[in-house]
């Protein structure tokens, strides 16, 4: 694993350790600096009301110059939430995973962002493309790429 | 003092790279070497420069994220890069960025370019037919005086109407029964102005005075026939062809025993053609406004005569044969016939060679007239013209066609009555005369129209003869009757006279 990427992400890790995640987020495993996975649930009124979801992170060696790529669990009976950025698949289409992303930000800060993707969510929907997206989409969703309709 | 003092990254207690996290300690220097920071923008943001312009590169050579690479993620200022960035660096990125411009210009430009060029040639090979055709059927002479091999003699309205005579051959081809356009198709030249060497040097040697006091002195003969090309397309060919019509459908019923149809190809909407083992079949909208589907064999309204395919062509025959056994008969002698006949290249080529056939004819009959003065009369032959002479300029005639005074009079000078009098009597005469293009030139047109017409006589009778020998064919069908040599006897029951017999 490259210094760099080890690095930064040791420190991330040691800052959640000390500092604790924000509300809402719980770190399940990060065992090793190639992939963590967290828990998401949505505090407070919203559509996602006691419902948690597992987001997976994935890193390579240039990390955090590229960006991580992040995705919902949909194995072992776990599934995406419905939400209109959402890919039945896991798959977010969101651009601070894109071309928004800057190393400024960090591992929590992702995760602190998509719970307020979820949280501002005013219907539950999939994505209208979603049927098509799921069926031809790569294994990675940093190899995809989206188009960036809107801001919520 | 200090107020105006302004701190720099070096002035930082502990400095954290925003893209590594780590951290330098001003108290405590550990890094051996120790690395350069750099502070690039309006915010708290800090970065190793190794870092950031680690992170720049990245997002530079990233076509979504080069826009923004740049700028501070947090603040957006814009940051500054100082770089040795010679001349010539500069210069070749230019270049590079100009070159994917005019890349995407030629994209764009390249594609019309191409349509463009398919587009000329197919005109060029149009025209280029168009005045074969005109050549093929006026006859070289008169083909050189008003047209000329040489494109920069044409006129304009040339550009036009040879290219379209093509489309229209081909177009004459696939509307129903029009073969009778074809011939003023060709004949809309006569009032084309001569052009090219040849008619300027006609026109100087008229021109001058003792030559063209030989055309007044009516030197020349007259001519009368063979009639006016223009007459001769719009009045005479339709007339031509509707006595021929009649004559044709007469013997057609005296042949076959019934009625010509009136549309040749029945009642089936659109076109069928067979091109081996590929069926095209182009179907119009049918009279009732629907369309009709591309494979629908059923999809005719009920009381539409059926136009059947060739499959089952008996069954509807014998629906047919309720009200006429003989219509009945033609139409599946027809049939068979039409199943060698319907190729799309056929028909096609058919249209396009018919200059040539004209030609043939022509040439042919004027073999044929050296045998009768009768045959040279009709075709309008002259004899060899005097001696010494220019054949005359092709308007010749119609510049000094009266001896009117008007006409030597200069036209600023007529009055009004007399200017309309007289333009009346120049459009008139090039009407009922031709221009004198066509009078005086030998009349090749005239001859390959009668050949023409005398091939589609032959051509029609022909198609009636094969009609004829296939419905005799049809008729005379019998299947051949055997005995039962070869077949169990005991199989078979059997009257018991035969029995007896055995």
């Amino acid at each position: 694993m490259g210094s760099v990427s080890a690095r930064r992400l040791a420190k991330e890790l040691r800052e959640i350790q000390s500092e604790g995640c924000p509300v809402g987020i719980t770190l399940v495993d990060a065992s090793d600096f190639s992939k963590w996975l967290f828990t998401i649930e949505v505090m407070g009124n919203s559509q996602y009301q006691g419902e948690a979801y597992t987001l997976q992170f994935r890193f390579d060696a240039q990390y955090p110059i590229s960006s991580p790529a992040v995705q919902f669990v949909v194995t072992d009976g776990k599934e995406a939430p419905v939400h209109p950025h959402v890919y039945s698949n896991g798959h977010i289409c969101a651009s601070i995973l894109g071309s928004e992303w800057s190393p400024v930000l960090s591992v929590i800060a992702v995760c602190v962002t998509l719970q307020s993707m979820l949280a501002s969510c005013k219907k539950k929907e999939r994505p209208a493309d979603n049927d098509r997206y799921v069926r031809t989409a790569p294994d990675n969703p940093k190899k995809t790429l989206f188009h960036y309709d809107d801001d919520t | 003092m200090s107020t105006t003092r302004v701190p720099t990254i070096n002035d930082l207690r502990v400095k954290l790279c925003y893209i590594c996290r780590e951290e330098e300690r001003a108290d405590q220097p550990s890094d051996n070497p120790p690395r350069a920071w750099t502070h690039p923008c309006n915010c708290t943001l800090i970065a190793h420069e190794d870092c950031l312009l680690k992170w720049i590169q990245s997002s530079q050579s990233n076509p979504s994220r080069a826009p923004n690479a740049l700028k501070c993620p947090q603040c957006g200022t814009q940051y500054e890069i100082e770089s040795d960035e010679p001349v010539i660096l500069r210069v070749l990125a230019s270049g590079n960025q100009v070159l994917q411009r005019f890349g995407r210009y030629f994209t764009v430009f390249g594609a019309a370019a191409a349509v463009g060029i398919v587009g000329t040639s197919v005109y060029v090979c149009l025209t280029a037919y168009g005045a074969w055709a005109v050549e093929q059927f006026i006859g070289k002479e008169m083909f050189d005086l008003i047209l000329t091999d040489d494109p920069i003699n044409w006129t304009w309205s040339a550009y036009i109407n040879l290219p379209l005579l093509p489309i229209s051959l081909i177009l004459s081809r696939f509307t129903s029964g029009t073969s009778s356009m074809v011939i003023p198709s060709l004949l809309v030249w006569p009032p084309a102005p001569p052009v090219g060497e040849r008619s300027r040097r006609l026109f100087e040697y008229w021109s001058k005075p003792e030559n063209s006091s030989r055309i007044r002195d009516g030197l020349l003969p007259k001519y009368y026939w063979p009639p006016p090309p223009i007459l001769f397309g719009v009045v005479g060919v339709p007339i031509v062809r509707s006595i021929y019509r009649h004559c044709f459908g007469n013997l057609y019923y005296k042949l076959l025993g019934t009625p010509m149809p009136t549309q040749r190809r029945g009642a089936r909407p659109g076109l069928r053609f067979n091109e081996g083992p590929l069926i095209i079949r182009i179907r119009a909208v049918d009279d009732e406004g629907h369309e009709i589907g591309q494979d629908e064999e059923d999809g005719h309204p009920a009381d539409e005569a059926p136009a059947p395919p060739a499959q089952d062509g008996a069954a509807a025959g014998g629906q047919d044969a309720n009200a006429d056994p003989n219509a009945a008969a033609v139409q599946a002698a027809e049939q068979l016939i039409e199943i060698n006949a319907s190729s799309l290249g056929r028909r096609i080529g058919g249209a396009l060679i018919i200059p040539a056939i004209a030609s043939t004819m022509g040439t042919l009959l004027f073999r044929l007239s050296r045998r009768s003065s009768l045959l040279r009369a009709f075709l309008g032959l002259r004899g060899r013209k005097a001696t010494g002479l220019l054949p005359l300029p092709p308007w010749g005639r119609l510049a000094l066609f009266p001896e009117e005074k008007e006409l030597n009079m200069p036209w600023k000078q007529l009055s009004v009555f007399q200017q309309t009098r007289v333009g009346l009597k120049i459009l008139v005469s090039a009407f009922l005369g031709g221009s004198r293009t066509w009078v005086d030139s030998d009349p090749v047109w005239w001859r390959n129209a009668v050949g023409f017409g005398l091939f589609v006589v032959a051509k029609d009778c022909i198609h009636l003869l094969h009609l004829w020998l296939a419905k005799r064919e049809l008729e005379s069908r019998r299947v051949k009757d055997r005995d039962f040599a070869g077949v169990d006897i005991r199989e078979l029951d059997l009257l018991p006279s035969f029995a007896e017999l055995i």
